[in-house]
Parts: structure tokens; C-alpha cells; sequence
């Protein structure tokens, strides 16, 4: 069995038993929702459908909806894209690298962070579809045999290199999630009355997979966990790295930058973890997990958040000294303009938002406050919302040619689109929270006898 | 025969049974419920159920999808008698006139299928109204049909009424007036003479919108002839101009090319430019020293130079220019825009002084393009207002919008029994007039031109008449009851070969020319004073020019070449004079450009709430707008945008600010170069010290020592050593900013037009573009100078000089050999042609944008919309008639699709079949871009660098010769040639 220290505090509070944990787990899927959750669906509902018009509406009168031009071809679409492929990130870390580290305190949080990083990707595959002019052939840029005398894609575009990195990520992602997720549908499965719900019990039934705990079983599944966390984990690397190559293989000035794919990488962690936060703490209130989403939990995030938030400041620092230090007039205009040009306000944002306020974890208080950790979790989504906005949408309107130099400004479509997947996300993640089994309580009960409050106390 | 067997299907019949034959009459065995469906019962009585109306429901929703699914038929109708000289999908060419009382020149018209499709130049330049005059042809809003009070009629019906009248004038004695543009054509003189002899008392006067009526009558003064002299740049050695827009709009579309000719700097000499003028002119820019003036100032300095030349002191701005006149005696010349007969005496002894006649300039050989006269045209407002006039017909002329007095011609309009106006279109005049008779545009048009001594062109009709017009010399005929004008014309030639000078498009001929007399007039003498005030002054933008072609889009969207605003006109202002008034001009937050609004008052006329643009190189204390805009009845696209500066005329002006802001949509947000080597440029004392003056290779430092970018580079070399190598130059010393090209490219291309909000939203369509750059105070070297740091040197970076120095350059897809663009399409559809060219695959084009993004030179334009068929772009891809200009070897791209200049791929591969087909190598100079061939000044060229014999071989390996943005390595097909000002 586990050891752990004895001065570490427990992961899981309020003395729960193994049946109180299967209860806690269940209550969601069970139970009836609450008020709150009414209220945040529908809201979500609301924003979804907005989205699903702007979009028709976009894929019905054509790319000019939005407010791209002639010198800034990609403005809000590739800024979400980028942003919500980065949220993804936290998931897949938590569950297969803090895995692989043997980090016993991601059991509580990597059920919802996985489900986060499936649900984000899903909002950012969105993008690269409908940022076509022409998204009806979307197909072409598949490898798919065809009759034009076997045309292929270019394989030297990196665009085509995010199909491949996002769906391999999106159907890693997707197993990785449902492998931990069946002996937690078992748990379910057999708590259900056949005669109550005879429905939902063969539905548990089936995604189950005939789990029946047999230690073959457990055998299995534990090697598959790790198989497929060491599959995973390269992509926690390589996924953002290629979205970085969007920009960093192009040769567009405060685009075209080596340092991209680390600091993209980063800056995809520390925003993920921020928007894990942001989710688990509204989660915890709202389908009642206070005993296994702990302060404790936050504390460890909040860690991680100051480490890659202090990176991700060192990044825009080297980005900053490289353009100097390059002598390319471009190179330095580029930052200059980011800096103190017409955007000076988005920059202004991103680096108090990403680089200031990161820092106040120093201090423990605010490091150990729900509200306060979730305050700052919001600025760091927006942040790094911002990050990508400044570096697709400043270093596209002023390159090259003083002629063809311009601005961006959003129509109510770009913004429409934005909070549809806004909507589309906390949409599905509400249905995923009263459906599925939100903590993959069956690793839980493993370190109950270790890490929880009335054993630690016993000792 | 054999007999069929028969089989039966019952005992019943086998026996004739009755109820067999009942039974095979009726094809449903049951009694189909039509009646309970579609009677009309009571709803609630019907036994149709519920289910019954859900199966009508899904069948007729499933039926109207299947109907919907059907692809739209398009008709290609075959002909049944196939013309002679028509084979589909090959073009035929015509030589004729373009004249339409404005511009003159002799073209070329490519026809398909018989329909005109594009213009292109043939003994004379062309320029970007001209380029687009094709258009202007397959215009809906044209007058369609005869028209008596704004009623349509018919020919006969109008004729005969006509006819009438005019006999009832002539027998009553009373006055008939022709007032008509300048008529170049010598047989419609011939006609109008006859018109006058079967009606007796018959005046013709002519009316030239921009007039130069001074220049004539100072000529008349000064030498006895009231002509216009024909001039000749490209002997001059010293160039002044006084205002005269000689390389845009004064007179003449040729003189760019002799400019020109007199400017190249590889011959080690250039003509000396200097340009005395208020509102930056297209040719001021050029100019090697531009002194900026107020209007008033000119007479005072034109008397100074002269007092200067016959050995006076000169004024300080212009000593050094009469110094360099008085240098070149007999190698210069002076011109200038005034309207004032005597200011123009005084230019006339100024080049008499100079001896410039005969040699510069030669008045015995002259132009005849334009003869308007300003007091024929106030007498006949006065008789007309008087009732002198029974009968007036108009021809090419719109006096109720060009007039200064159009508010007097108007009224006395209303006194004249018969007024009758022949004209393309329905116009501010021809509204008010009783009869509106559709004259045939230039393309539909027999006739002759005769634009200056000895040279002659023909116009030849390339396509039927799209509607029920007539030309005005048939009208004529009809009137005195003659008819066949081409006939008519054809005798008014006996002597030359008709067939091969209407092939030419041209033919010479003696002629005789009045007598010039040697320079008598007294030379008045002017102070140089400054008046105090705001003076405001008319010019013409080259795309607008007098407003004639209002209606046609491609006009409207052709950015003015230094303010690079289009689908407007607005007051010009300087900075300074702006900040006086506290006027801006501002970006709002998609970048678009805004400004105040003033009223503006001149000549006792106020125009309200008139838009100010701030514009470097304008002259403190003036401000100036453009004319052919504030059309009220020239069609759907030219209404009501701008405003009429004609009914303002030149003047001292009253302005006031008023609040509110105005939209402009301007095509260039940013003026200056940054500090950046776009534009390289030198003097033409260090070219000739140093070719490589002012193009010094980019080179990067390596371990090998300092390398050019070629040499530090991962892609693998293009082969291009075998075939054809397309590659363009464009020399910058050349290229004077005209814009002929874009149309040109506009109208091979296909180009769409998006309309003023779009091009706000800096979504142009334009192929080729020509930036315009001007010099800003601060440079780098300055910065360094003055420890001034970089923000503050890039913020200061981005205003312009008061008085800048300009430069143009245009750019089009580099068609680079290591492509940024072709590396990043996911899908292949943009990738790299054998023959150099960048190829791209609209079909394949999914619109990811990336290309666009990834392009240094950002020529990719991306379809945002769908542009032709929508009635959201009503311009000519939205009309049946205005579709008919498109080019059939062009595909109109679809929505979502990115486009770009293909260096006229369509062109290129025609040549090289016709080659094939005749077996014989592809001649070079039938290999022609739409933008080199319509370049006056030949600045671009285009040819095949595989081939030892073209002169584009030469031009890459020239000193001056370079790659814009070099250091990329994008290793582009297209190069530039170093721009070269002679100045110290």
C-alpha cells in the first residue's frame, strides 16, 4: 500500500468511507440538478445557439461576417483556436504526465481536466472548419485517395501538420479519458435499480464494458493507464508545439520566432490550468465535491501556475532581447509596435494579466483562497486570450509594407462566434457533470487509506 | 404470320364478362379520395386523417427539396449563322478612336464573340479613363431610347417632330444653336456646316469642360491662331510647370511617354522637373523640385521669371529654375494651367523669350483637342436668357453640371422653344430638355478624329448599338434629311485607302494650318503678391477626370494616386492650414480613415458639409478639390457620391467647420516608408558617379564572410535555366503613378468591384496596386543624429513632410521562386509554375488565408463575399449588360476563394499556342502583360529572360536593378529599377 507522509495534509477531507465516496461520486448522476445548474445551462444553452446562427450565418454570406481584411487574414478565429487548443493542455498533463510522476493528488482533478481538454478541443477544431472560405471542402485537407490524378495536401504546410497533431491529440485524449473512466461506470452500473431506471442502468451497462472488478481486470487496466499516459504525454508537448509552427515556419515578423514551440507549450499550461481551476471551483460548489476538491488541490495548481506563468514572462522577455539583439528592422519594429503601437492596450493586458498577476501566488494567503485564486484564474484566461491576439493580429497588420499596413476591429459576429464556444464548452461540460462520474473515484479509494483527513488523523 | 397467343387472366374474360371491361377503364380499382382532399369541404367534415395530411406534407416538402436540388441551366447558345470573321474563343482585334468629348485617343479594341472587352493602346497612350472606357459601354444606366419630357418615344415619332420644328425655326427666322464639345472630328464639322446650311441661321459653339479657353485666346493674341500647340517633352532639357497636370490630365495622354523619354537616366541625362503649383498635382509628385505656391502668387511669378529671363533679379523660389531656363534656351519649356488669357501671354513670352517655339513647342504644327471658347459660351447663356435662341441642341456636353453659371444656362434654357439633347446618357442637362436623343458610345460609333495637324484616326463600330441610340452625325443627316453617316464619312476621305486606314485605325495627311505670326502681343506684367485667405482651386483626379464616366465602378474604385482614397472627392488641405481650423483626419478602430467636415463657400456658392483630407504637399493657406463628382443623374453608381467643384470655380474661400465626421475609404493607410529600403532611390549625380547608387545588396554575415540572402539559404534552387522564364521589371524612375495599369489589369482580369464600405474595410480587390510613399522629416540618419529614440522615431517616422518627396511603385504578385505562400496552402492550390510564375488552383482553394498572411508584399485578395451576381455589389458583375466585359479566358472567382495576379497566365499561354500552332519560337513582344502593354511610359516590362534577345535579359543584370524586400530570399520573378531624381 501507499505511504505517505504523515505531515502532508489529507486530499481528502470530512473522514469519508469507501461508500461515501461511490455516494459522492454517484449523487450527481443520480440525484436531480440543482438551481445553479439550471441557471448555468440555460445560460449556455443561450450562448451555443447564439454561435450556431453567427456561424450559419457566417458559412451563409461568406468570410466578409467577420472583420478580417486584406492585411490581417486571421484575427479572432485563430486567436480562439490557439486559446482554446492551449486550455486542453492542463487535462492531458494532469492525467498522464502527474501520472507518470506518480502524483497521487490529481486523482480528484483529472477526470474534469480530462474532460475539459476533450470539450475544448472539440471548440477549437471548430475553428480551423469554419475560418474557411470554403469549408464544405474541408475534406481536401485530409489524406484522402481521390480522382484529381491523386492529389495530395501539401504536407509542408504546417496547417496540415494540425490536422494530424490535433486529431491524434483529440483521439488520445478521448481514450485515455474513457479507459479511466469504466470501472467508475461499473461503480454506477451497479448502484443502479434495474427496475427504477431499467434505461439508464443498461446504458452504464454497456459503457461499462462488462467491468466486474476481477483483478485481471484492475491488472489490465492499470497497464493500459500507463501505456497510454506514455503515449499521451509526448503530446502534451507536441500538439502546441506544432500550433506554434503555424506561426513560427511563416515568415511574418513576431511570427516567425524559434523560441515558439516552448513558449507556446507553456503558455498552453498555464492557461489550462487556470481554466481547470476556474471549472473546479465553480464544479465543487455546484455538484457539491468540497471533500475531494481541496484547497490543497488549488495549492498544487497554483504552484504550477507561478512556475509557468514566470516562463511565460521569461518568453515575452527573450522575444523582447531577441528582437533587439537580431538588428533586423522589421524584427524590431514588430515588438516596438506590439509595445507602444495601436495595440499597445491588448500587449498592456496580456503582460499584466500573464506575467503581474501569476506573482501574487508568492503569497500564501492568496495562493490558499478560492476566490482569490479564482479571480486570478479569470485573468489569466483572458490574458492569454490576449497573448494569441497580440501575436496573430499586431504582427499581421503592420509587416512588411507601410502601404497594405492596417487594423482589426471585431463585428458582432466575431464576438457571437466567440461565446458560442464559450456556450458549446460549459454546455457540454454541464451535461458531462451530471452524467458522468466526475471523479475517477475508483483511483480515489487507493489513497483513501493514505491521504484521507480520518486516517491522516488517526496516525 | 403468326398468331400471339393470348393468355387470360380469369374465366370472367374469356367470357366478355362486362365487368372486365369496366374494370380495365379504371386505372385505381378504389375510388381515390380527390375530392375529400382537395374539395371544398368543411375542414372538420373531411375524412383526410391527420395521417393522411402528414403524407401529403412529407411529399410535397421531399418533392419541392428534389425540385430545389437541380442545378441551374446556363444557356450557351450556339450561333446558327456563324459571322465570318468570329471564331468562338478567338479574339478579334479592331483599330479605332476613343473620343468622348474629353480624352482622345487612337486604341485597339479586343473583341469576343463580338462583344469589345478591353482597350489597349495603339498610336497613342492610353491612360486609366480611356483603359476603362470599355465599361462605360455595356452601362445600364445609358439613355436607352428617345425620350420627349422624360417620356420614352420612339425614332420616327421624334425625328418627325424635330424635323418640324426645326422648319417652323427657320421658317420664322429664328436662331438654331449647336452647343456641343470639341469637335475633332472633321466630318462632323463638314455635317454640322450642312446642318447650317438647310437651316439657315445656325451658330456652333464648342465648350470644353475643363476649359482652356485662356490658352487659346492668349495664343489667338499673342500669334494670331487660336490653337493649342503641340508640345514636345522629350526634347526639352528643362521642364516648368506652372500647375499644369501634364502627366495626368492636361490635354493630352501622350505626354507621359515623351516625359519619359526625356528622363532616362542610363542615357546620363535627365530633363530638369520643376513643378510651381498649390495642390499636389500626379505630376508635381514627379517632379524633381516642387515649390509649393498659392494660386495667386502665380501670375506675379510667371512675370518674375519672365523679368528674370530679360535680365531681372529673380525671386529666391525660382532663381535657380530661371537660371537653368535661361541655360537652355530653345531646350525647355514653361506651361501652366491658368485659364487667364493673359497669364498664358505671359507663358507665351516666357517660351517666345527662350526661343522655345519650333523647337519644344510648335504652334505651326497644332493640337486640336481643345478649341472650347469661354465668352461664345457666356454669349450664347445671354441670348438664350434674352429668347434669342428658338432651337438649341447639345452634343457631348453636360452644361447643367460643368457650368460655372449653370444656374444662367438653366434659366435660359427655359426661354429656348426646342431643346434637344444628344448624349449617352440622361443627364443633369439632357433631364431638362424636351427631347433626350441616345447618342452611340465610341464603340458603336462610326467617325474620324483629327487631334493635331496631319494626323488623322478612324473609328470603327465593334459591336452593334446596344440599345436605341443613334449616333449624332446620323441625327444630323436624319435632321436635314440625308441618312447613311458612313457613307458620308467614307466620301469626306476620297483620296486615302479607306480599307487599310480603317484596319490601321489611322492614316496621315497634309494639312494645311493657319499661319502663325510672330509673338506681337503686349506682355503684362504682375507683382508677386500673396493674397490673404484660403484660396481654393478645381483640379481633375485621373480616375474621375471631368466626370464624364461617373457611372463606371472601376473608375469609382481607382484610388487617386496620392491620396489613395476612391468612391469620393473631398477638400485637400495642408497640416498646417488643418490645424489652424482644428480639422483631423483619423483612423477608427478597423483602420479605416475619417475627418471633419466643413462648409465651403467660393464665388458666392456653398457646398455643405464637404469631408477635408489632410494632404502632404499641399501649399499653406490653399485647398483644392476635384471635379466629376456630386453627379446627381449619372447612373445607380456615380449618384451622390462627392460633390460638384465645379459650381464653386477657382477663388478665395469661406470655410467654417461644422461637427459630424465623414467616412472615407481610402486604399493606402500609411504614407511613408518607415526608414525601410522599399522604394530605393538615388540622384542622378551619384547614379552616374555609381550605378549601384542607392542599391547596395543586403548581405548577412556568416562564417564565410558577408553573403547575399541567395547564399545563406535552405530551399533548393529552381531550375529555370530551360523554357521560358517569365520575369517583369518596373522601373520606379519611370513610373509615374497614372494607374492605367490597374484598370488594365481590371478589365483582362476580371477584377471584381466591392464598393465603397468594403474598400473601408481594406478589403480591395485590386490586383496590382501602386503604393505611393511619400518622405517624412524624420530619418534614421536624423535619429541617430539627434540621439532621438526609436519609439519617438517611428512616431515621428509616420507623418509625412509638408512638402514631401513622392514615390510610386507599383506591386503585383512577386511571383516569387521560393514562395512563402506556396509552402504554407494545406491544399496545394497555390504552387510553383516551370515558367516562374506562382500559380493558383481556384477550384482547389479552401480559403484558409494562410497564403495571404504569409505574403510579405500582401497582394493575395481574398473573395470575402460572394461579388458577382449579388445584389449586395451592384456594380457591372450584377448586371446582364455590365457581365458582358468580362473575359471569357478568366474564370469569375467564387466566394472563399483567394485570388491574385497570375502575370496574365491567359495571355502568356495564347502566345505560346499561336506559336506552336505556326510553328515558329514565341516572339517576346507579343508576350504582354495586361499592365505593361496599357503602361504609357513602358516603366513595365515584361518578357521572357531565357531569351537572349529581349531587353528584359538586360534590365535584371542593370545596376539598378533589384528585388524588393531582398533579404527574404523570396528570390521574386518581378524586380524593380532604382528610382532616380535629378536634383542635388
Amino acid at each position: 500500500m501507499h505511504k505517505e507522509a504523515e505531515i502532508r495534509d489529507p486530499l481528502i477531507l470530512g473522514n469519508k468511507t469507501y461508500h461515501d465516496i461511490s455516494k459522492d461520486i454517484a449523487k450527481p448522476v443520480e440525484g436531480k440538478a440543482n438551481k445553479y445548474w439550471w441557471i448555468l445551462f440555460s445560460l449556455s444553452l443561450v450562448l451555443f445557439i447564439w454561435g450556431v446562427l453567427c456561424i450559419a450565418y457566417t458559412i451563409g454570406t461568406g468570410i466578409g461576417a467577420w472583420g478580417l481584411n486584406k492585411t490581417v487574414g486571421w484575427a479572432w478565429d485563430i486567436t480562439n483556436f490557439v486559446w482554446w487548443i492551449g486550455i486542453g493542455h492542463a487535462g492531458t498533463l494532469i492525467s498522464a504526465v502527474l501520472l507518470l510522476f506518480r502524483q497521487k493528488w490529481r486523482m480528484s482533478i483529472n477526470r474534469s481536466a480530462e474532460a475539459m481538454t476533450i470539450f475544448a478541443v472539440v471548440q477549437a477544431a471548430l475553428f480551423p472548419l469554419i475560418h474557411m472560405g470554403r469549408p464544405w471542402l474541408a475534406y481536401y485537407v485530409f489524406p484522402i485517395p481521390n480522382q484529381f490524378g491523386s492529389l495530395w495536401m501539401n504536407f509542408n504546410s504546417p496547417l496540415i501538420w494540425d490536422v494530424f497533431a490535433i486529431s491524434t491529440y483529440f483521439s488520445v485524449s478521448v481514450v485515455f479519458w474513457y479507459i479511466g473512466l469504466i470501472p467508475d461506470f461499473a461503480m454506477i452500473r451497479d448502484r443502479m435499480s434495474a427496475t427504477i431506471s431499467p434505461m439508464k442502468k443498461k446504458l452504464y451497462s454497456l459503457l461499462s464494458f462488462g467491468w466486474s472488478g476481477k483483478a485481471k481486470h484492475w491488472q489490465r487496466f492499470e497497464e493500459v493507464s500507463l501505456v497510454l499516459a506514455g503515449l499521451a504525454t509526448p503530446l502534451v508537448f507536441s500538439v502546441h508545439s506544432i500550433v506554434s509552427m503555424d506561426f513560427a515556419t511563416s515568415i511574418v515578423p513576431g511570427w516567425h520566432t524559434t523560441i515558439f514551440p516552448p513558449y507556446f507549450v507553456l503558455g498552453a499550461l498555464f492557461s489550462g490550468f487556470a481554466m481547470v481551476e476556474t471549472l473546479l471551483i465553480i464544479m465543487r460548489k455546484v455538484v457539491s465535491l468540497e471533500s475531494y476538491i481541496t484547497i490543497k488541490h488549488i495549492e498544487y495548481m497554483n504552484v504550477i501556475i507561478i512556475l509557468t506563468g514566470s516562463l511565460v514572462g521569461t518568453a515575452y522577455m527573450t522575444e523582447l532581447f531577441m528582437s533587439w539583439y537580431s538588428g533586423v528592422e522589421f524584427e524590431q519594429y514588430a515588438f516596438l509596435n506590439r509595445a507602444t503601437g495601436p495595440y499597445w492596450w491588448a500587449y498592456a493586458i496580456m503582460m499584466t494579466c500573464n506575467v503581474l498577476t501569476p506573482q501574487l501566488y508568492w503569497i500564501k494567503s492568496i495562493r490558499t483562497s478560492f476566490v482569490a485564486t479564482f479571480v486570478i484564474s479569470i485573468f489569466i484566461n483572458i490574458g492569454m486570450w490576449f497573448e494569441r491576439f497580440v501575436i496573430i493580429v499586431t504582427s499581421l497588420h503592420r509587416d512588411y509594407l507601410p502601404s497594405a499596413w492596417t487594423m482589426f476591429s471585431p463585428t458582432f459576429i466575431d464576438i457571437g462566434i466567440f461565446l458560442g464556444t464559450i456556450g458549446f464548452f460549459f454546455t457540454l461540460f454541464l451535461l458531462y457533470s451530471r452524467t458522468f462520474p466526475v471523479i475517477a473515484q475508483a483511483e480515489l479509494k487507493s489513497i483513501l487509506k493514505s491521504s484521507g483527513s480520518e486516517y491522516k488523523n488517526k496516525k | 404470320m403468326t398468331k400471339a397467343k393470348k393468355y387470360w387472366k380469369g374465366l370472367a374474360e374469356l367470357n366478355n364478362d362486362p365487368i372486365v371491361e369496366k374494370l380495365r377503364q379504371n386505372e385505381f380499382v378504389e375510388e381515390i379520395p380527390v375530392d375529400e382532399f382537395l374539395g371544398d369541404k368543411e375542414l372538420s367534415t373531411t375524412s383526410t386523417s391527420r395521417r393522411d395530411f402528414l403524407k401529403f406534407l412529407g411529399f410535397s416538402t421531399a418533392a419541392a427539396t428534389l425540385a430545389a436540388c437541380e442545378t441551374p441551366i446556363n444557356k450557351a447558345i450556339p450561333y446558327v449563322i456563324k459571322p465570318e470573321e468570329i471564331t468562338p474563343g478567338v479574339a478579334n482585334y479592331y483599330a479605332t478612336t476613343m473620343y468622348d468629348g474629353h480624352d482622345y485617343a487612337s486604341v485597339l479594341v479586343k473583341t469576343r464573340e463580338g462583344r469589345p472587352i478591353k482597350i489597349d493602346a495603339n498610336k497613342s497612350a492610353t491612360n486609366a479613363r480611356i483603359q476603362a472606357s470599355v465599361l462605360s459601354l455595356y452601362d445600364s444606366s445609358r439613355l436607352k431610347n428617345p425620350m420627349k419630357g422624360g417620356v420614352d418615344t420612339d425614332w420616327s415619332t421624334t425625328d418627325a417632330e424635330i424635323i418640324v420644328k426645326l422648319n417652323e425655326i427657320k421658317s420664322g427666322g429664328g436662331k438654331i444653336a449647336i452647343l456641343s464639345s470639341t469637335i475633332i472630328s472633321p466630318s462632323t464639322t463638314q455635317l454640322i456646316a450642312d446642318f447650317s446650311a438647310a437651316y439657315g441661321n445656325v451658330t456652333h459653339v464648342q465648350m470644353d469642360a475643363v476649359s482652356y479657353s485662356g490658352m487659346l485666346d492668349a495664343n489667338e493674341a499673342s500669334f494670331g491662331v487660336r490653337v493649342l500647340p503641340t508640345y514636345h517633352f522629350d526634347k526639352a532639357e528643362v521642364i516648368v510647370s506652372f500647375g499644369a497636370d501634364f502627366l495626368g490630365n492636361w490635354l493630352n495622354a501622350d505626354y507621359a511617354k515623351q516625359y519619359v523619354t526625356a528622363r532616362n537616366p542610363n542615357s546620363g541625362k535627365m530633363a530638369k522637373h520643376y513643378q510651381v503649383e498649390s495642390a499636389l498635382s500626379l505630376t508635381g509628385s514627379n517632379a524633381d523640385d516642387r515649390i509649393q505656391i498659392k494660386p495667386s502668387e502665380q501670375a506675379g511669378l510667371l512675370s518674375n521669371l519672365y523679368s528674370a529671363l530679360n535680365g531681372g533679379t529673380a525671386d529666391s523660389r525660382i532663381a535657380k529654375m530661371a537660371n537653368d531656363l535661361a541655360n537652355n534656351a530653345g531646350k525647355s519649356i514653361v506651361v501652366c494651367n491658368s485659364n487667364d488669357a493673359e497669364v498664358q501671354t505671359l507663358v507665351n513670352a516666357i517660351n517666345n523669350t527662350l526661343g522655345n517655339y519650333e523647337n519644344t513647342l510648335s504652334l505651326s504644327n497644332p493640337s486640336y483637342l481643345r478649341q472650347g471658347n469661354d465668352t461664345e459660351v457666356s454669349a450664347l447663356i445671354e441670348e438664350m436668357n434674352a429668347g434669342k435662341i428658338a432651337a438649341l441642341i447639345t452634343y457631348n456636353v453636360n452644361p447643367s453640371y460643368t457650368l460655372l453659371d449653370a444656374d444662367g444656362y438653366n434659366a435660359g434654357l427655359k426661354k429656348v422653344g426646342l431643346t434637344i439633347a444628344t448624349s449617352l446618357y440622361n443627364d443633369e442637362s439632357a433631364a431638362k430638355m424636351m427631347y433626350a436623343c441616345p447618342d452611340n458610345h465610341y464603340l458603336e460609333s462610326w467617325g474620324d478624329a483629327n487631334p493635331s495637324n496631319g494626323v488623322y484616326t478612324l473609328m470603327q463600330p465593334t459591336i452593334s448599338p446596344l440599345f436605341k441610340g443613334r449616333q449624332f452625325q446620323e441625327s444630323l443627316m436624319v435632321w436635314v434629311g440625308k441618312s447613311d453617316y458612313h457613307t458620308y464619312l467614307q466620301n469626306t476621305y476620297s483620296s486615302i485607302d479607306w480599307n487599310k486606314s480603317v484596319h490601321d485605325g489611322y492614316f496621315t495627311q497634309n494639312q494645311s494650318a493657319a499661319t502663325v505670326s510672330s509673338f506681337t502681343a503686349s506682355v503684362p506684367s504682375f507683382d508677386v503678391v500673396k493674397a490673404d485667405g484660403i484660396e481654393f482651386e478645381m483640379y481633375e483626379k485621373i480616375s474621375m477626370g471631368d466626370g464624364t464616366q461617373a457611372n463606371n465602378p472601376w473608375l469609382q474604385e481607382l484610388p487617386d494616386p496620392l491620396s489613395r482614397a476612391c468612391w469620393d472627392n473631398y477638400l485637400t488641405m495642408s497640416a498646417a492650414t488643418a490645424r489652424d481650423l482644428g480639422i483631423t483626419n483619423w483612423n477608427v478602430s478597423n483602420g479605416a480613415l475619417n475627418g471633419n467636415m466643413v462648409n465651403i463657400t467660393v464665388n458666392g456658392t456653398t457646398l455643405n458639409n464637404v469631408p477635408v483630407m489632410i494632404q502632404p504637399g499641399q501649399a499653406v493657406g490653399t485647398i483644392a478639390m476635384a471635379v466629376g463628382y456630386g453627379r446627381t443623374a449619372a447612373g445607380k453608381c456615380g449618384d451622390g457620391i462627392g460633390f460638384n467643384a465645379f459650381a464653386l470655380g477657382n477663388g478665395t474661400a469661406t470655410i467654417e467647420v461644422v461637427g459630424g465626421e465623414y467616412e472615407f475609404a481610402a486604399t493606402q493607410l500609411h504614407h511613408t516608408m518607415m526608414g525601410r529600403e522599399i522604394v530605393k532611390e538615388t540622384t542622378l549625380a551619384d547614379f552616374i558617379k555609381d550605378p549601384y547608387s542607392g542599391n547596395h545588396q543586403v548581405t548577412y554575415a556568416t562564417h564565410n564572410g558577408k553573403q547575399p540572402a541567395d547564399k545563406v539559404t535552405l530551399w533548393d534552387k529552381f531550375d529555370h535555366s530551360t523554357g521560358h522564364f517569365w520575369n517583369m521589371s518596373i522601373d520606379l524612375t519611370s513610373c509615374i503613378g497614372c494607374s492605367a495599369c490597374v484598370i488594365s489589369c481590371h478589365a483582362e482580369n476580371n477584377v471584381p468591384v466591392v464598393g465603397k464600405e468594403e474598400v473601408r474595410k481594406s478589403r480591395d480587390m485590386h490586383w496590382i496596386r501602386i503604393d505611393r510613399y511619400f518622405s517624412s522629416d524624420m530619418t534614421k540618419e536624423l535619429s541617430e543624429a539627434e540621439k532621438v529614440s526609436a519609439i519617438d522615431m517611428y512616431a515621428e517616422m509616420e507623418e509625412p513632410s509638408a512638402n514631401p518627396e513622392t514615390v510610386f511603385q507599383p506591386v503585383m504578385c512577386q511571383h516569387c521562386s521560393n514562395a512563402p505562400c506556396e509552402t504554407v496552402c494545406p491544399v496545394a492550390a497555390t504552387s510553383h509554375g516551370n515558367e516562374g510564375q506562382n500559380h493558383m488552383a481556384y477550384n482547389r482553394c479552401v480559403g484558409t488565408r494562410y497564403c495571404a498572411n504569409n505574403c510579405p508584399y500582401k497582394v493575395r485578395r481574398f473573395n470575402w463575399f460572394q461579388y458577382s451576381d449579388n445584389d449586395k455589389f451592384d456594380f457591372n458583375m450584377n448586371d446582364d449588360h455590365g457581365k458582358m466585359v468580362l473575359n471569357p479566358d478568366v474564370v469569375v472567382r467564387s466566394r472563399g476563394v483567394m485570388e491574385k495576379c497570375s502575370m496574365c497566365i491567359q495571355k502568356i499561354q495564347e502566345v505560346k499556342l499561336d506559336a506552336k500552332k505556326a510553328g515558329k519560337k514565341v516572339r517576346d513582344e507579343d508576350a504582354q502583360t495586361a499592365c505593361s502593354s496599357a503602361c504609357p511610359t513602358n516603366a513595365i516590362v515584361f518578357g521572357d529572360v531565357n531569351d537572349d534577345t529581349h531587353k528584359i535579359q538586360a534590365l535584371k543584370k542593370e545596376e539598378r536593378a533589384y528585388k524588393l524586400l531582398e533579404h527574404l530570399n523570396t528570390d521574386p520573378s518581378v524586380f524593380y529599377q532604382t528610382k532616380i531624381r535629378n536634383k542635388a
